[in-house]
This record gives C-alpha cells, sequence and structure tokens, in this order.
C-alpha cells in the first residue's frame, strides 16, 4: 500500500515538473519561431566560409589537406631510447633531411619518453644509416620499427581513399534519399554530413595537422556519425505525430545532444589515453572529437531550421 | 524482471562468443615453425603443436623451454632430445639444438595484427601488367623459396586495389631476417656461364638437387683474416641433370688447358640476376666431361670471424634456395616495407584497454546522471560491454588479426552503439501517448536507417589500398550488424521490461 502512495506522491511531482518544463519550452519555442532563419544562417555562412578556406589552400598547397608521408610515400623510423634529446636530434636531421620530423613517444601513466619517431619522405635506408650514426648502435627489430611506402603507392592509396571516401558519401546520400523519399528533408541530412567534413577538413588545416591514411579513415567514420543525429531528427520531425513542430525538435535535441555530448566524452577520454603512444589513433579520435562539434551547429542549426520551414510550410503555416 | 527472449538470444551469442575467443588454460610452448630439413622435422613435429615437455623436463613457457634446450651439453656429439607435445612423442638424434621456433601459448585465440605483434610486412609489385594466374605462379614460387630458405612462419597472398593493380602480400611474424628485402624482391636468376654460354642455371631444368644440411658436401670451410675484418669461404655440392652435365661436356670439350696445365683456360662464371658473384676455375680433368657434381663456392666477410660465419652461412643459404627453387618469373619491387618491431605492441594494447574501459565507464555515468536510472545505466554498460565481447568473438572466429585500424573500428562501433541505445532510452521515455512497442519499433527504424548508411559508407573501404585498411571496415561492419540484429533488440526489450 505504502509504496504505491508513494508511487502516487512520484507522479505528481513529475508532473509539477513538467507543466514548469512546458513554460520554460513555450517562451524559448517564441524565441525560436523568431530567430530559427538566423540560427540557419549562421552555420551556412561558416559553411562558404570553410570552402573559401579550402579553396585558398589548395590554389596554394596543390592540395585540399596537407598529407603526412603515410600518402606521400616515405619513411617512418620509431626507436625506443627513452634518453635521446629530441631537440639535438631534430636540430641535426634536419641538416641532412630538411623535410624530416621528430616526435617523441610518452607512456600515458608515467608521462616519461619511451622513445621517439622520425618521419620523412625519404627511403629508409638513408635515414636508418644517419640514425644509427647518431645513436651510435646498430638498428634492430628489438629496439625499433621501419616503416617505408614508395611514394607511388602512396599517391595510389591517397586517390583510392579519396574515391572510397567520395563513394561512401553517394552511398550514404542514396540511402537517406530512400529512406525519407522526400527531398527536401533528405538534402538537409546530406547537407549537414557535407559541412560536418568540409568545416573538419578546415579546421584540420588551419591547426596544422598532417593527415594520414587513418586520418581520412576518421573522415569515413565522421560520416556515419553525423548522419545518426540528422536521421534521429528527421525521423523524429516527420514520422512522428505528437506534439508541436518545436516540441519535436526539443524532444530530438534532447536526446541527439546526449548522444553527441557522451560520443565527445568517450573519444576524449580515449584520446587522452593514448595520445603520446599512437599518432594513429591520437589523429583519429582528434578528427572524430572536431567533426562531433560541428555536428551540434549543422544538425541543430542548419538541419533543424530546414526541416522546421520544410513541416511548417507543409502543414500551411 | 523477467528476461525476454531477444535478452536471451543476446546472452546466448555472448557466451558462444566467449567460446569462439575461448581463453585457453593450456601450459607449454607453441611451436611457430619447424625447419622440415632438420632430423625433428624429418620426425614429423609440425607448427602448432604445443611442446610438454623436453627430455622428461615439463616446459611452462618458452623461457623454461630455452633453459630445457640449453641445458642439453652437444659438444659436438648426437644427443637423443625426447619431444613430448600434447599429439605425441617425437624422438630425434641430433648434434644441434632442434631448428624450430617457439612461443608461449596465446591465451586467447584472438589474433593481433603486425602493427602490434611485431613482424615485416612487404607489399610487392611485379613489374608490368600480370593477369590473376601470372600472379598465383609468383606467390608459388615465393612461397617455395621461402620454405627452401627455412622461414616457414610467412603468408603470402595477392592483393589487388581499386585501381587495378596487382601485388604480392608477404607477412613474416616476428623476428624477420635482416636481408629480408633482399629475399623478397631478388629475383634470383642463377646463371652459370662459360664465355657468354650458359652451361646450367638455378630450377628443375638443370639442377637435380643441391646438397644442404649435409657437412660432407656443403658448409663453411675457412675463416680468414682481411682487410675489412675477416672472411669465410663456403663450398656445396650442386648435381646437375643429365641434360646439363652434357652442355658443360660440350662447352667445356672446345676449351684449352691454361699455362700451368691444371686448369681450363677460361672459368666457369656465377651470376645472379646478371651480376657476377663468384668466378670458378674448371680443373682440367673435366674437360669435355659429363659431370653432373659441380661444387659451388662463396664467401661472406664481417668485421668478426663470428659476423663473417653468420654472413657465410646466409649467403650459402640464398645461393641453395635460389638453385632449388629456380628464378623468380617477373622483376619485382617492393613498394611498400615494414619492420615492426614488437616492443610498443603491449603498450598499445594496455593504452586501448584503459581507453576502451574508461570510455564506457565515462559514457554510463553520463547517462545515469542524464537519466536518473540505474537499471538502465547498467543495461547500457552491460549491452555495450556485450557488443565488444561478440566483435571480439567474431573476428577470433573468422581468424581476423586485429590491428590498429580494427581496434579503432570497434572503438567506433561501441561508440555509435551507445549513441543508438540513448535513442532507444529517449524513446522510451518520451511520455506520451504511442505503446512501449509502438515507441520501440520508432527507435528500431531511427537505428535501422542509421546501420544503412553506416554500412554503405564502408564498403569502398573494403577494397581500397590494397585492402590494408579493410581492418577497420571489418569489425565496425561485425560491429554495427551485431548490434542490429542481436544487442539493439535486446537492449530495447530490456527497456521495454523495465517501463512495463
Amino acid at each position: 500500500m505504502e509504496e504505491a502512495e508513494k508511487k502516487i506522491e512520484e507522479k505528481k511531482d513529475e508532473h509539477k515538473v513538467e507543466t514548469k518544463e512546458l513554460k520554460i519550452k513555450k517562451s524559448y519555442s517564441q524565441l525560436y519561431d523568431e530567430y530559427y532563419r538566423i540560427t540557419f544562417v549562421i552555420p551556412i555562412l561558416l559553411l562558404l566560409i570553410s570552402l573559401g578556406y579550402l579553396a585558398v589552400f589548395y590554389h596554394n598547397n596543390g592540395d585540399i589537406i596537407r598529407k603526412d608521408v603515410s600518402l606521400t610515400g616515405g619513411t617512418t623510423v620509431t626507436v625506443f631510447d627513452s634518453k635521446v634529446g629530441l631537440s639535438d636530434l631534430t636540430e641535426k636531421i634536419k641538416v641532412d633531411f630538411p623535410d624530416a620530423h621528430v616526435q617523441g613517444i610518452s607512456d600515458f601513466r608515467t608521462g616519461g619518453q619511451k622513445g621517439f619517431f622520425v618521419e620523412t619522405k625519404e627511403s629508409a635506408d638513408g635515414v636508418k644509416k644517419f640514425l644509427e650514426n647518431y645513436l651510435g648502435y646498430k638498428l634492430t627489430q628489438d629496439n625499433s620499427s621501419i616503416e617505408f611506402s614508395g611514394s607511388a603507392l602512396s599517391q595510389g592509396f591517397y586517390k583510392q581513399l579519396q574515391t572510397a571516401v567520395l563513394i561512401a558519401f553517394v552511398f550514404m546520400a542514396i540511402v537517406v534519399f530512400i529512406i525519407f523519399r522526400t527531398f527536401i528533408p533528405s538534402f538537409a541530412v546530406v547537407l549537414s554530413a557535407f559541412a560536418d567534413i568540409i568545416m573538419t577538413l578546415a579546421t584540420a588545416n588551419i591547426i596544422g595537422m598532417e593527415v594520414s591514411i587513418a586520418g581520412i579513415v576518421a573522415f569515413l567514420m565522421l560520416i556515419g556519425y553525423s548522419v545518426d543525429t540528422d536521421i534521429l531528427l528527421t525521423s523524429r520531425l516527420l514520422k512522428a505525430r505528437e506534439g508541436t513542430t518545436n516540441e519535436r525538435i526539443f524532444g530530438a535535441f534532447k536526446t541527439g545532444i546526449t548522444m553527441t555530448l557522451t560520443a565527445i566524452a568517450a573519444v576524449g577520454v580515449s584520446l587522452y589515453m593514448v595520445h603520446g603512444l599512437s599518432d594513429t589513433l591520437s589523429q583519429i579520435f582528434i578528427i572524430i572529437l572536431i567533426g562531433l562539434g560541428y555536428d551540434i551547429l549543422n544538425t541543430w542549426m542548419t538541419n533543424a531550421s530546414i526541416l522546421k520551414w520544410y513541416v511548417e510550410r507543409k502543414e500551411g503555416k | 524482471m523477467k528476461i525476454g527472449i531477444r535478452t536471451w538470444i543476446l546472452i546466448i551469442a555472448i557466451l558462444i562468443s566467449i567460446l569462439a575467443i575461448r581463453p585457453s588454460f593450456n601450459s607449454g610452448v607453441l611451436v611457430k615453425s619447424v625447419d622440415m630439413n632438420s632430423s625433428i622435422g624429418n620426425e614429423g613435429l609440425k607448427a602448432g603443436e604445443i611442446i610438454k615437455s623436453v627430455n622428461g623436463v615439463e616446459v611452462k613457457d618458452k623461457e623454461a623451454y630455452a633453459q630445457a634446450i640449453s641445458s642439453i651439453d652437444f659438444n659436438g656429439t648426437e644427443k637423443k632430445i625426447i619431444i613430448v607435445t600434447e599429439k605425441g612423442e617425437y624422438i630425434s638424434l641430433t648434434a644441434e639444438a632442434p631448428k624450430i621456433t617457439v612461443d608461449d601459448v596465446p591465451k586467447t585465440k584472438i589474433q593481433t595484427g603486425l602493427d602490434l605483434r611485431g613482424g615485416a610486412r612487404a607489399l610487392v609489385q611485379p613489374e608490368g601488367q600480370i593477369n590473376e594466374a601470372q600472379l598465383n605462379d609468383l606467390i608459388a614460387v615465393s612461397r617455395n623459396r621461402f620454405n627452401v630458405f627455412g622461414l616457414s612462419d610467412v603468408n603470402i597472398r595477392g592483393v589487388s586495389d581499386l585501381s587495378g593493380n596487382k601485388f604480392m602480400l608477404v607477412e613474416v611474424a616476428g623476428a624477420s631476417p635482416d636481408d629480408l628485402e633482399n629475399l623478397i624482391s631478388q629475383q634470383g636468376k642463377f646463371e652459370a656461364k662459360v664465355g657468354n654460354q650458359t652451361v646450367f642455371e638455378g630450377g628443375k631444368r638443370d639442377i637435380s638437387d643441391v646438397c644442404r644440411n649435409d657437412a660432407s658436401c656443403a658448409g663453411v670451410q675457412s675463416c680468414f683474416p682481411s682487410s675489412t675484418g675477416y672472411g669465410c669461404n663456403f663450398a656445396f655440392t650442386v648435381y646437375l641433370t643429365e641434360e646439363a652435365a652434357n652442355k658443360h661436356a660440350g662447352i667445356t670439350g672446345n676449351l684449352s688447358l691454361d699455362d700451368t696445365g691444371q686448369y681450363l683456360s677460361d672459368k666457369l662464371y656465377l651470376y645472379v640476376d646478371d651480376k657476377e658473384v663468384d668466378s670458378l676455375l674448371i680443373s682440367a680433368n673435366l674437360k669435355g666431361r659429363a659431370t653432373t657434381q659441380i661444387s659451388i663456392q662463396g664467401s661472406g666477410s664481417g668485421t668478426t670471424q663470428q659476423e663473417a660465419l653468420d654472413n657465410a652461412k646466409v649467403s650459402m643459404n640464398k645461393l641453395q634456395t635460389i638453385l632449388i627453387t629456380g628464378s623468380l618469373p617477373y622483376k619485382l619491387n617492393i613498394v611498400k616495407l615494414d619492420t615492426i618491431s614488437p616492443n610498443l605492441g603491449s603498450d598499445f594494447i594496455r593504452a586501448i584497454i584503459y581507453a576502451g574501459i574508461a570510455a564506457i565507464v565515462l559514457v554510463s555515468i553520463i547517462v545515469f546522471v542524464r537519466y536518473r536510472k540505474f537499471k538502465s545505466s547498467l543495461a547500457l554498460l552491460f549491452t555495450s560491454f556485450s557488443e565488444l565481447i561478440i566483435i571480439l568473438g567474431v573476428a577470433a572466429f573468422i581468424r581476423w588479426n586485429l590491428d590498429l585500424p580494427s581496434i579503432a573500428g570497434i572503438l567506433a562501433t561501441i561508440g555509435t552503439g551507445v549513441d543508438q541505445q540513448i535513442v532507444i532510452l529517449d524513446e522510451a521515455k518520451s511520455l506520451k501517448v504511442s505503446s512501449a512497442k509502438e515507441k520501440m519499433k520508432r527507435a528500431l527504424f531511427i537505428i535501422m536507417s542509421a546501420y544503412f548508411t553506416s554500412l554503405v559508407s564502408l564498403l569502398p573501404l573494403y577494397w581500397a589500398g590494397a585492402g590494408l585498411f579493410k581492418g577497420f571496415a571489418i569489425t565496425t561492419i561485425i560491429g554495427i550488424t551485431s548490434g542490429m540484429l542481436i544487442s539493439r533488440p535486446a537492449f530495447a526489450e530490456m527497456i521495454r521490461k523495465g517501463e512495463e
């Protein structure tokens, strides 16, 4: 008996909270009705700026990204030596290999140096000899890893990965159109994914990232992550019959933002754990983090505005 | 709470996955490779068996094995070695340590990729366009060459990429020889010439047998100090076919004797890939004779005598290998060569496991804070871990090597999995009219749509880049598919039962 009473009490409380929430929502709702066109314009402007930036970047660099050696061809030598002074090594290696890039590897628990790696577009033999002279010992499989890719192969890989991203995007768009079967909502989903990728690309360039093969794979992952929230929003808005447009958007927003924030938290903590150890995984996580950030903007400002406009026009409001 | 049918399916899937991963409690050491020309190889010991004891001493790990072997005092005499595996007993009489490589028995059936386990990987491209059959020929000859050389833990397969380029992918697990590059890419065209006439070539047509591992007709003969350190000479006997022997007779018959009268006026020159590697004086008594036995000589050098000796042995083995296997049908270019140290692998794995656990726990806390429902958060935690187990189980079952891209794929999948569970939670929470079943239907529609968009966006990766990034696509596809079919319906059911 007591329990049943308790439940009723709880229900009452819930109801109170609900009416309060509704009031707040109402004022938000009015604000949203007034300003949703502006929330649409901001990300679109950002998209145009990003596209412009990428065009200039392409003009200056001959490509839309900075590529690391996995995409240009070259050598990465990883040496497990905790005592080498990295600044001295960098200074000396630049004399023979001006394009060389030296970076430390550290343990995430102690933060101590575990070793370092050197990247250069040159072939493996020269770098190996230089390092052996510098370090004063032979590089073997016990103390080092050496990865070499020929430039023709790497450039081939790059082209294929570009094709893969392009095909993936087209496939995704086709599936979205098949699912929703109406042009404007489907187009909004695709536009939002496109904007995520373009803005992330521009940001990666601005922070000076040298994109690796893994980085391009991360852009593929971004397509999937990006579309998730858009599909959620579109389905809630078009398929559900309950509540007003704004209520449905707010409801979807609550779910979607929880999704994106948990993803950001999960990826963020993973990045923290691997950042000193694996360049490959770090880059994947950084790109996804940036992309998820922009996805909030593109889903809940661009896509939501387009859908709101579309639904209200359809309902003859 | 009653457990519904979908949850049962999930539980069964988890159990099957654990069975596929099968943590092993076997003690002993796993035989990674056996030199088929050695005495223990002749006894029938095969790679994959688990050694339990050596000469009655129990071996629990590879250190114990090394100790057991080093405690046998060979001092140049033949000793009896009894190796007991789970399959049987192998007794061999030998004057040297068994030519096998061993490793600890893996604790699970999960296999890690080269970038975590260490090893070497080469992507080799033949010069000019070749078709599928030609690529298979090339692979067969190369595989034979690795076997003859004594490297058995080698995986060779053909791969092609989106642009239709064909490659041979060579993967060597664990420690790889220093001169792997040569071994892979050297075409190995062996020719023995007098003047510009070929007496014999490497391969079956001219060579009937090559002496190896027999001290009476093959070995390093002498070492001596040289200007750069030390040098060692080796020699081994080659048996020619009758046809080649007759050719030898014809060609030497036309030669005259040199000034000393002991040798013929021209030498027998040995070429490997059109480069002269050695020249041999031909004894006068061989003139015009159809000899089937020829002694091939060469040398190795090094800064110390041991290094020179080792180099001479390796050179001899290489020369013997190409004489037996013959020339590769194509000139090859190594377009990618990675030799990965096994040292960082365990650090990687530890960091990734910590990252995974931290991420899942953090997400569960966020979900708990957001929804204030202990049971739902627990269900989410359970589902995420079960997805991890199912992906690992399937990977172990299809013997997929988990490399870094694969692991990135697993992390991505669990991330999207959590996202979709949040969709389910929110749909269930929505206060409005629809029945619990209807809500779940809508949630599953969203999930299904997301599934198909993810699936099609991953497919192109399967073929790009000679399949080297397949891992990411494979683990992600396994993950999202099992998620859609098994764990999402189960989670939806758990939440629905919880709401009802």
